[in-house]
Parts: structure tokens; sequence; C-alpha cells
């Protein structure tokens, strides 16, 4: 990166099925809340990125309205999409813009409203997540389905269980229990989820992150004005990755990782100059339970294969020797897949600065990173941040 | 408050004509770059991997073994009113990677399988139907 870039606000709406507003109402409670927090107007955002998948919902354009409302008309929306990592692909967008040196402070906003359409036309509309015509027109694929068949691969490849995935909906019901903003507060065992109804086998209802409407913003900021602004307690962008893989899932080779996000993550330790060891925190690309267990392989957390096991040994809970997903992760917070991204980089934020609440996690070198996967493994973003 | 529904109807190109009279006869077809010999399936008219156009049609194996595999039960829009169905990923003995149906009743991963067509999708099936 040619000029460093900090993170100086962040914002994010509740979680959930949100039939008291429209996604214009939905944006501002995220954009208000990151404005406040850095302690800036909309006078000072020279570009705002908004990221939206936007299918689901009656605005299929969302990011003027959502921006008019917001009262950033004239910092030039512009809409990125990424699938569920758009929200990254936002942070990635306003990154580079300040980065490059083109621009000193950026709002990304992420947003969507999933809720708006039925089930049965969220499914096909997730069932399009890869390539229409080779995937869902000829064998009605399901967006659980495609992650259905990793955990089956996986399963049969690692030994993995069922019982271990339904560990990864216990420990996200348990944090986000604690969270307000939540989706889901309510606690579940393991015996719940695996009792909960077969969605696409051996992805059950309680494997599956819900369908949700939800907003995230932050705001970011060049070493410059950071400085000449005096901002108290920065956190700073110290690596970011991005890959892709086949829209086709069957062309991957092999199914018990995603290659995407590996390569991702290596570019993102690489401009970091940080390892694996070095994470102290992370929030992961938890879409359904098997996609957490891939994801800690994936970042070289645990060798491949063991990702069950860092889950049974308790070393991905709070103050365990790599924390993960204290804010519930997408299966119990929310997945809107726009604000998805944003809402990972509001959280690292939050436990960087020590502002977690009763899911603070203990730091030594406070260094986090956010891992957010998009479609079946097409896209992956891994960003490094520091305090 | 209802909103105003949003129909949307698709014509699709018929590109790949080959590939479907194909299945109708239980052949599964991919193309083959002429010049570097790349096996693409799904099929492409174009070679990427040395910029041509020259692609011949090629039937590739109906040997195979299962990869992974997942039982669909909430069925998406369009599939409401099949039974469940079950979709795998199979390896064929051209080293090629494909997704079909699968039509057996206790699939395991590594089983040995044969592809065969209804006409409209690939199927596969096992010894233990
Ligand atoms: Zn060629």
């Amino acid at each position: 990166m040619n000029r460093k870039v900090a993170i100086v606000g962040v914002g994010s709406s509740k979680f959930g099925k949100r039939n008291d507003v429209t996604i214009r109402e939905l944006t501002w409670e995220a954009v208000k809340e990151a404005l406040e927090d850095a302690n800036i107007t909309q006078k000072d955002i020279q570009l705002t990125i908004f990221g939206s998948t936007a299918y689901r919902g009656t605005e299929i354009y969302p990011a003027p309205p959502a921006s008019e409302y917001s009262g950033l008309t004239g910092k030039t929306p512009l809409r990125v999409e990424a699938a569920c990592a758009t929200g990254s692909a936002a942070a990635f967008s306003a990154i580079n813009a300040i980065a490059s040196g083109m621009t000193d402070i950026v709002l990304a906003i992420g947003a969507d409203k999933m809720t708006e359409v039925d089930t049965s036309t969220s499914l096909a509309i997730g069932g399009r997540g890869g390539n229409y015509l080779w995937e869902y027109h000829m064998y009605g694929t399901t967006f659980p389905t495609y992650y259905a068949l990793y955990a089956t691969r996986h399963m049969a490849v690692y030994g993995t269980k069922e019982e271990d995935m339904a560990l990864v909906a216990v420990k996200a019901h348990k944090y986000a229990s604690y969270n307000e903003k939540a989706h889901f507060r309510n606690r579940i065992t393991v015996e719940d989820v695996l009792k909960s109804r077969v969605i696409s086998w051996p992805i059950k209802l309680l494997d599956s992150s819900p369908i949700s409407d939800g907003a995230s913003a932050a705001v970011f900021m060049s070493e410059e004005k950071v400085k000449e602004w005096k901002i108290e307690d920065p956190i700073w962008v110290k690596g970011i990755g991005y890959s892709s893989d086949t829209s086709y899932i069957a062309a991957r080779k092999e199914w018990t990782g995603l290659n995407a996000a590996r390569e991702a993550g290596a570019m993102a330790y690489k401009m970091s100059k940080t390892s694996p060891q070095d994470i102290e925190y992370a929030t992961v690309h938890d879409c359904f339970t098997i996609a957490e267990i891939m994801a800690y392989e994936d970042l070289g957390f645990v060798e491949k294969g063991k990702g069950a096991e860092l889950l049974r040994e308790g070393q991905t809970e709070k103050d365990g020797r790599i924390a993960v997903n204290l804010f519930g992760g997408l299966k119990a917070k929310g997945h809107p897949l726009g604000a998805s991204g944003l809402a990972m980089i509001y959280e690292v934020t939050k436990q960087l600065r020590e502002e977690a609440g009763p899911v603070q996690h203990s730091f030594k070198k406070y260094i986090a990173l956010t891992h957010n996967v998009g479609g079946t493994g097409h896209y992956a973003f891994v960003t490094i941040l520091e305090r | 408050m209802e909103g105003i529904p949003l129909f949307m109807k698709y014509e699709l190109p018929d590109v790949y004509k080959e590939f479907w009279d194909g299945l109708k006869k239980g052949e599964i077809l991919g193309t083959k770059c002429k010049k570097c010999g790349k096996i693409y399936f799904p099929p492409q008219k174009d070679c990427t991997n040395c910029m041509t156009t020259d692609l011949e049609w090629v039937k590739l194996s109906k040997e195979g073994t299962i990869m992974t595999y997942s039982i669909v039960k909430q069925k998406p829009q369009g599939f409401e009113n099949f039974q469940d169905y079950i979709i795998a990923i199979v390896r064929n003995s051209d080293d090629v990677d494909l997704m079909c149906w699968l039509l057996d009743k206790n699939p395991r991963v590594n089983e040995k399988v044969k592809l065969t067509s209804d006409g409209k999708r690939i199927l596969c099936e096992g010894e233990q139907k």
C-alpha cells in the first residue's frame, strides 16, 4: 500500500427480520453510528462505497436511495458486489481509494434487506450463486447444498462429525446471547442442532446462518488526516488479501477447503508481515458451520483436517489461543450479505479497542483478522488489522 | 404492505445445442481444444488457454467416482415438485469433475459409479441403487 489507512469509525444496525424499516432507514442506523464514532459529519466524507447484493429486496439499485437518505448525495455512491463478501469488497475499495492517494476519507457501507422475498425465492437466488446453467438449471442446487458438498467431503476425508459442526453453532449462539444487535440470542445445544430439520444433508437448519436484514459501515482515513486531526485510537489496516475461484464448484478439484481463502490469507499475511501465530482474534466466514472449520484450516490456525479438534479443545473461545466470532458469527449474529464484511470490521475494531464488553478478548499484540468468503468460495477477502 | 412483484422470464441462447443433443442419446459431451488439447467441462466455445476458437466436441468417459454429495430436502423455486434429490460431484476416468444427480439410496464418497442421463441432466448410479 502506498499510504497507510486507518479505520476511525464503525457502525452497525441491529440485524434480523427488520419489518420496521426500509433499506434507507436501515442504512442510516449504521451510517449514523459510524459518523458519530469517528466524530465527523457527512461533509467530511469524500467518497462512498456502497456494498449490496440487492437481489432479495425491492431496491435492486439501493445505493442512490440509501445514500440520499443518509445525507451523502454528491459523494458518489459506487456500488460493489462480491456475493457474501460484498462488505469486504466495499472495504477493499475504500482502502484502495485512500492507499492510492485519490482520497483521504471514505465511507464504506454494506446493506441488504434479504427478508423482503420469501424463502423459496431466496433459495432460488442463492442456488444461482455459482453458475446458472451448469448447476442451478440442471440440478436445482441451493446455497446450503454447495456447503453440504464441502461438509460431506470433509467428513469422509478427515472424519469430521456432524457433532463437530454443531459445536460451531453452539458457540455462535452462546456469544450472540451477549450481542443486542444479533439476529438470534437464544442458546442452543449440540442436540438441538442435530435434531433440527435437514435442509441439504448434512446441513441442517441450525447449521445455517439466517436470512437477515442489516447494515454496517466504516469510516476509513489516510495516515495524513489521522495525524492532522489527532484521531485517538485508530485501527490500522496492516494487510489485505483477495482471491477467487471457479464459478462451477465441481471444477475446484478439492472440496475440503477454499483455495480462494488460502490464497487471500497468504497474501494478507505477506503484506502485513505476520503469520497465523500472530493472530489473536478472528472473525471467520461461518455461513454454514462447516465453513468455520474449513476457515481455521485455510487460514493456517491449525493444520489441514484438524479444524474440528481446535473447536473441541475450546481454543477458539474467548481468551483461547485464538478467539473466533465472539459477536455470534454470521450463524447467530445474522448474515445480510452486503453488510457482513463490514460487520466483521466493526467487530474486530471493537475488540481491538477493548470496547467489546462481556465478550472482550484479552490481547497481547493487538493483531486480528477478518475472513469473508463470497459465494461458494468464488471470492475471498482477508484483512489484517492492528491497533 | 405488499410490494409489486417482479416477474423475470428468461430465454437462453442455444449455444451448446450439441451438449443437449448428446444428453438425449445418453452421451456426455465436453469440448477439446484442437491446438493445446485442453478439455473443457462445462463446455466452452473458446480456448482461453491458447486464445483460439478451434475446439471440437468430444465424448467424456462414463466411468466415475463419487467425490462428494448432498441430499436436497428443501428445494428452490422450479424444483418444488421434485422428490428429494441427491446432487453429487463425480470425477470420471478422464479426470473431469462434473455435477450430477445421484440415484443411489445409500451413497458413499469414493464409490464407483456409471454416468448416464435422463435427457435433461447427467445422472449417475452405483451398484447399490
Ligand atoms: Zn487451447
